[in-house]
């Protein structure tokens, strides 16, 4: 069973969202990094970057797979998790917490409102298995 | 749902990722891939890999026919050895790859790719008729593990399943063990010391048991194919395929123009390789299998044909098809990853060195 922390936000894609006013902090949760395993790379874009809703604002890459990585809320890139292009593997050891991908400063408020609460994802998870 | 190894309620007791591969439910990964390559290069791992395809060629001259049909030498090969070869058309291009087991002087076991199993037994089989010898194919009555790893050959005294007398790097013996008969090589695809046994459906499970009980690492698909990467050796469908050579995947080494005749060997005599197999690897990004190769003026002049995460090497590597004639001079190459554009470093050696003997 994986981890769903009851404070944050998720979309179906398995990504975790933590909004502080209009501040969205995003990264993969932990079923995410399960059914990846081994986590071995991670691309994130530069900070100043826009994007709108489902953009793809990343690669994250297991030994066998690449993934996308697809934006949950519109905004800008104000600050990126510099620590996951040394050290991917934080992805598997603490996903939501020292392996945060973006902190995006959102553009549009009603984005949230598209987004999953805990309940709501444990629920898609265990239908995923 | 493909096809089931004989094993396959094993792999689910033991939780393993479970994908389809050539038709079959096979095992992908049990733990962790990562756990899995380094168990194979500093401990024993074992593999299921009983969708592999097993003929055999038997009678006055099966080896002479086995050796008609292979590029390599398996005419010179002594007895019991086993010899690795391409599998080609009269025009050279690659049906399979194989491995093909001296176990008697009239009995010879070919071992194949199980994606290739009926076309290569439709092509054995037409040209089996020109020689002394019966072909049959016991592809879905056997079953196959490869054990790998440095304390493979101490595993298997220790479960006492192992030929008496010197048994060298590409041996092969077919030995009676527990009341059973099996063949015993010492082969694999993964640069490490290790055997490979060919047994009845019937003991297999009982030879998997025996095995974890000695504490051998079950290992998945995910990481044999990191391990045949990390060494440079070639897969079918990949680096090898129906519409290229041996001489344009740097498997010269295995096509013996001083053998009198073999199928393909008038097209391969005459033929000039369109393609060099290179070994890149990448300080930053992990290459995967169709990235563009490019060069330094950023034109495109081949593709990757497999890429990985190297376990040992922590360097993203590659097996390349590079255009010969565009091949430049200065071996500067570079890897488009999406976006970017990747300068790569170019190997003359496998990324790491295996430990078979």
């Amino acid at each position: 069973m994986s981890n769903v922390p009851e404070n944050l936000f998720y979309t179906v894609d398995h990504e975790w969202i933590k909004i502080d006013g209009d501040i969205a902090t995003i990264g993969i949760t932990d079923f995410a990094q399960k059914a990846l395993g081994d986590i071995v790379f991670v691309e994130l874009p530069d900070v100043g970057e826009s994007y709108s809703v489902n953009d793809t604002f990343g690669v994250v890459e297991s030994i066998k797979s690449v993934s996308d990585l697809l934006i949950p809320v519109a905004g800008e890139v104000l600050e990126r998790n510099d620590d996951l292009e040394d050290t991917p593997e934080l992805c598997n050891e603490s996903p939501f917490d020292n392996a945060w991908m973006l902190k995006i400063k959102m553009t549009n408020a009603e984005d949230k409102s598209s987004l999953l609460d805990a309940t709501k994802y444990t629920a898609h998870c265990e239908a995923s298995h | 749902m493909g096809d089931k190894t004989v094993l396959y309620d094993a792999h689910m007791k033991l939780n393993a990722k479970m994908a389809p591969f050539a038709g079959f439910e096979m095992p992908i990964q049990y733990t962790s891939i990562k756990e899995e390559v380094i168990a194979v290069r500093e401990n024993v791992g074992v593999f299921d890999v009983s969708h592999m395809g097993e003929f055999f060629a038997e009678g006055p001259e099966a080896i002479k026919f086995i050796d008609n049909m292979m590029t390599n030498d398996f005419m010179g090969a002594d007895l019991y050895k086993a010899v690795y070869s391409p599998l080609c058309r009269e025009n050279g291009t690659v049906i399979d790859d194989f491995i093909a087991y001296k176990i008697g002087t009239e009995r010879v076991l070919i071992c194949v790719n199980a994606s290739n199993i009926d076309k290569d037994y439709s092509w054995f089989e037409s040209h089996v008729t020109e020689f002394d010898c019966q072909l049959s194919n016991h592809s879905s009555n056997y079953s196959l593990l490869a054990i790998q790893g440095p304390r493979s050959e101490e595993v298997l005294k220790q479960i006492e399943i192992y030929p008496t007398g010197d048994f060298p790097y590409y041996s092969a013996k077919e030995i009676q063990a527990h009341g059973e008969k099996l063949i015993i090589a010492r082969t694999g695809y993964t640069g490490e010391d290790g055997f490979e046994l060919f047994c009845s459906n019937q003991f297999i499970t009982t030879l998997w048991d025996k095995l974890l009980n000695a504490g051998v690492i079950p290992c998945g698909l995910a990481a044999r194919d990191v391990l045949r990467l990390e060494v440079g050796y070639p897969l079918y469908g990949h680096e090898i395929h129906d519409d290229v050579t041996p001489l344009d995947s740097a498997l010269k080494w295995t096509v013996k123009f001083s053998k009198n005749n073999f199928i393909g060997k008038e097209a391969l005599e005459n033929y000039t390789p369109k393609y060099r197999l290179v070994k890149l690897s990448l300080d930053k990004g992990i290459p995967r299998e169709g990235y563009p190769i490019l060069n330094e003026e950023h034109e495109t002049i081949g593709k990757v044909c497999s890429g990985t995460m190297s376990i040992i090497s922590g360097k993203g590597i590659a097996l390349c098809h590079v255009e010969k004639a565009k091949f430049p001079k200065d071996k500067k190459l570079f890897i488009q990853i999406r976006k970017n554009i990747v300068p790569a470093n170019y190997h003359t050696k496998p990324f790491i060195t295996g430990g078979h003997k």
